[in-house]
């Protein structure tokens, strides 16, 4: 099957423009349906690499959605007679300092972690990709501007940013306050700190691309601003910025380890795989399966996120066809 | 300059002198460099926070610093940390129970060779207090009488409204009757206060200061154990030990250098290619699983530290109100398997308020309620009729608390079946402000540790009604009486028995939750046979002890 599949877009990648492409394009133009996203799509499935990353973002989510149908037990059982003991029959993971069952607990984490983690990618790339695309469309005064206000945020260190929103956001508040609410700040939170980072990688994209031969046809012919913008620049500026956003994705798993670290983010009793990483630091050496099992998944979701990532990119681009 | 002496350093202590005599003297040529002012011994150490001076140092740095260089009425032991005469010949207490009669013995000279008088002592005192003078320890003195006046206390805490002009310069409680007598007369009865004034805060100071205060802080000049030798601000202090020392505590290392270090990682890694003979911190790193202990073998210093962590109540919170409840989650909590799998053995599990290692303590008074005995448990539980709702058990995020803390909830939740979520504060300082406030949402971690050693800095504090630091909200007229009752008793051992009386009435109340005690750890390098930490976390430099060499 895969083996299939692999030979089939090997084979269309090779073959030159004349013989089956040409067809493709004639049918294309018959159907008139299918836009970019549509040709995407089609060029997406037969992608080993998308087939594979799909299928394990697909069982991450199913385990951040139903966490109970693959480990039943209680996350946080804890048995301080079993403290860090090693894998075994018992617990595929072993257990963590505390005596709890770490396979049952990188489970249960997993909705947390991908929730904070997809989420504020998602806000991030949005407000920067948007901010940056008119910064680098338009240049002149609303460039400088925007620019400038960006790097009002950028200059702001992450950790003391995060400090100052969420704990004044959090002033006054009788005992912890609800997850969906610390969830719903850190993730706000994140996308509002790391936002100038894809507004820059947009803009300069934004400015090479503003200056191909299309966009002043399309600029010649009369097409308004949004058009050329949303037809003709953004298609051309995606890939370096979905790049970017697959690598923030494992990043900001691990930000929101570091605020829930710092007393601000997600607290016991709801697990992450951020806080399960930060709290075995300290034992890297005596007890290493207690980093090893949830930075395996972490790892493992941000490979599924990058194969993702690059296989959107090369079936965007359309130098690429 | 002064001469120094070049005789070995092991030679001055008695005991190391025998242990040379044992070795037939061989060793005593080689050792002669080590501990000198050429190749002195290297203690780890911190900036500290304030100029040297001990009116107005009050932290761990300072402090070990000022603890060499000066000697007050009374010292505490290195070792045992019991209290005992320093400079004073003696303590006595008058009949009506509020005036103390201070000899003081003669012939003690401060390093620049002035006499310590009386006056000496008094004039430090009361420049201590005096309000406008702003120096941090002048609360040490607030149990004399007279304080108020030129120590008016503020209305509003640290707030914006100015506290009233003291009405006094000097403190009506002290009194200089002669060039080596003073009296001190407190406001209240207080039988064990001669055990209280141990502190650097209560060193007399020489004329010099009082002359040009800026020059002193540059050199202080104490009546200690050791002399200021030099100082590289940021990089290090030396101080030589002072020959004419006349107390008990003279020290046995010639010359020690104190070594500012910014990370005790660095400091660890010092140690152990010898490049450093003591620290007092254990890097975190070290601490996991026990490692420093393995890896520094028997030169890894620790001892239980004169304080104490407890699981406050808000009893201000009409949930807490049962004292069953309050014994049911004492008893759900699994001490010794946290201290022995969190703590890797490096604390005690509480037995009682106090620390175990306190001078003239008894612990036992928690008793059963210590215990771990889930089945109990869950009958006082029910017995106090349940717990409504989750369960809200507070930190402060910037020390290092989470796993334990966790650990407790984790023995609550599966004890008592009580939903139990977390809340830990970002800072101390927001925490400390939710105590004051009283607005903790539920139960939360406390730590004490004490300001002299004896049990009374464990209950009156914390516990008393509306006293200084209890934040719970606590009020016991019986636990009350026995305190009054102790403070107005005949001698320091009655009242230390009444005290510990007053212990048992929280056995029977249970308003804060006695956890453990941690301990203090540290390291020595080969080159030293004999290293102390105080129970207050510093090195005690005066029980350095330079190592026999055998080549």
């Amino acid at each position: 099957m895969t083996e299939s599949t692999e030979t089939r877009s090997v084979g269309e990648r090779t073959t030159s423009p004349e013989a089956p492409a040409a067809d493709e394009r004639e049918n294309r133009q018959s159907t008139k349906q299918v836009g970019l996203w549509g040709d995407a799509w089609r060029d997406l499935r037969r992608r080993p690499l998308f087939v594979i990353s799909g299928v394990i973002i697909l069982l991450l989510l199913a385990i951040a959605a139903f966490p109970g149908l693959f480990a039943p037990g209680d996350p946080q059982a804890q048995d301080l007679s079993l403290a860090r003991e090693g894998p075994s029959a018992q617990a595929w993971f072993g257990y963590d300092v505390l005596g709890r069952d770490i396979y049952t607990r990188v489970i249960h984490g997993a909705r947390a972690s991908i929730v904070v983690g997809v989420l504020s990618t998602l806000v991030a790339v949005l407000i920067g990709s948007f901010v940056g695309l008119l910064a680098g469309y338009f240049g002149g005064k609303t460039d400088s501007f925007l620019a400038r206000f960006a790097e009002i945020f950028l200059g702001l260190p992450f950790v003391l940013g995060a400090i100052v929103i969420l704990s004044v956001f959090n002033a006054g508040i009788e005992g912890s306050p609800g997850t969906v609410r610390v969830m719903t700040q850190v993730i706000l939170t994140i996308g509002v700190l790391a936002w100038p980072i894809s507004m820059r990688i947009m803009r300069s994209a934004a400015i090479a691309a503003k200056q191909q031969d299309y966009v002043n046809a399309a600029k010649a012919l009369g097409a308004s601003h949004s058009r050329i913008i949303f037809k003709h620049v953004l298609p051309n500026c995606l890939a370096p910025v979905m790049v970017y956003a697959t690598i923030a994705l494992g990043q900001f798993i691990g930000l929101e380890a570091t605020l829930s670290y710092l007393g601000l983010g997600l607290t016991s009793p709801v697990v992450s795989w951020g806080m399960m990483i930060s709290d075995s630091q300290q034992y890297i050496i005596s007890t290493p399966h207690m980093l090893l099992f949830p930075a395996g998944f972490l790892v493992i979701t941000v490979l599924a996120f990058v194969m993702l990532g690059d296989a959107v990119r090369d079936a965007l681009d359309p130098k690429q066809k | 300059m002064r001469k120094r002496r070049m005789v070995a350093p092991v030679a001055a202590s008695l005991s190391a002198a025998l242990l040379a005599a044992g070795c037939g003297g061989g060793g005593g040529g080689v050792t002669e460099a080590t501990g000198t002012l050429e190749d002195p011994i290297t203690v780890k150490w911190g900036e500290p926070q304030t100029e040297l001076v001990p009116t107005n140092s009050n932290d761990t740095n300072g402090g070990t610093v000022l603890n060499a260089m000066f000697t007050g009425l009374v010292e505490y032991d290195p070792e045992t940390y019991e209290p005992r005469n320093a400079m004073a010949k003696s303590i006595e207490r008058s009949d009506d129970k509020k005036t103390y009669t201070v000899k003081l013995k003669e012939g003690w000279k401060f390093h620049n060779g002035e006499e310590v008088t009386a006056d000496n002592f008094v004039r430090a005192w009361n420049y201590t207090a005096y309000a406008p003078n702003g120096q941090q320890q002048a609360s040490f003195f607030d149990r004399i009488e007279g304080y108020d006046e030129v120590h008016p206390a503020d209305p509003d805490g640290d707030g914006p409204q100015k506290p009233p002009e003291p009405t006094a310069e000097k403190m009506s409680g002290l009194e200089v009757v002669d060039d080596h007598t003073f009296t001190i007369t407190l406001k209240e009865p207080f039988a064990i206060f001669p055990e209280t004034i141990g502190y650097e805060a209560f060193s007399p100071l020489p004329e010099t200061f009082f002359e040009d205060k800026e020059g002193f802080a540059e050199h202080p000049i104490g009546n200690g154990p050791y002399e200021f030798e030099s100082r590289t601000p940021n990089e290090s202090l030396t101080l030589t030990r002072y020959e004419d020392y006349q107390g008990a505590d003279a020290g046995n290392v010639d010359a020690i250098k104190l070594v500012v270090y910014e990370k005790s990682q660095t400091a660890y890694q010092d140690l152990q290619s010898g490049n450093l003979d003591m620290i007092d911190e254990i890097p975190t790193s070290a601490l996991a699983g026990g490692r420093w202990k393995e890896e520094l073998g028997d030169q890894a210093i620790s001892r239980e530290r004169l304080g104490i962590t407890t699981l406050a109540l808000p009893l201000y919170d009409e949930k807490f109100q049962d004292p069953k409840l309050r014994k049911a989650l004492s008893m759900a909590i699994d001490r010794e398997s946290i201290v022995k799998e969190i703590f890797n053995g490096a604390a005690t599990a509480a037995e009682g308020w106090a620390a175990s290692s306190t001078p003239g303590y008894e612990p036992g008074a928690c008793g059963e309620w210590c215990t771990h005995d889930p089945a109990r448990a869950k009958e006082l539980l029910e017995e106090a009729g349940g717990f409504d709702g989750t369960m809200t058990l507070s930190y402060n995020a910037d020390g290092a608390h989470k796993q334990w803390m966790e650990a407790v909830a984790g023995n609550i939740r599966n004890v008592l079946d009580i939903e139990v979520d977390m809340n830990p504060v970002p800072t101390f300082g927001t925490y400390q402000d939710k105590m004051d406030n009283q607005e903790m949402p539920g139960p939360y971690r406390y730590g004490w540790v004490a300001d002299y050693p004896n049990v009374e800095t464990f209950l009156k504090p914390l516990y008393g009604t509306d006293a200084s630091a209890n934040y719970t909200g606590y009020s016991s007229e019986k636990f009350d009486s026995k305190l009054a009752e102790a403070d107005q008793a005949a001698t320091e051992d009655k009242a230390n028995e009444l005290y510990l009386q007053a212990e048992k009435q929280l056995g029977q109340d249970m308003p804060v939750i006695p956890l453990f005690t941690n301990m203090v750890k540290g390291g020595k390098s080969e080159r030293l046979s004999e290293a102390v930490m105080t129970p207050r976390n510093t090195p005690a430099l005066t029980a350095l002890k330079v190592a026999e060499q055998t080549q």
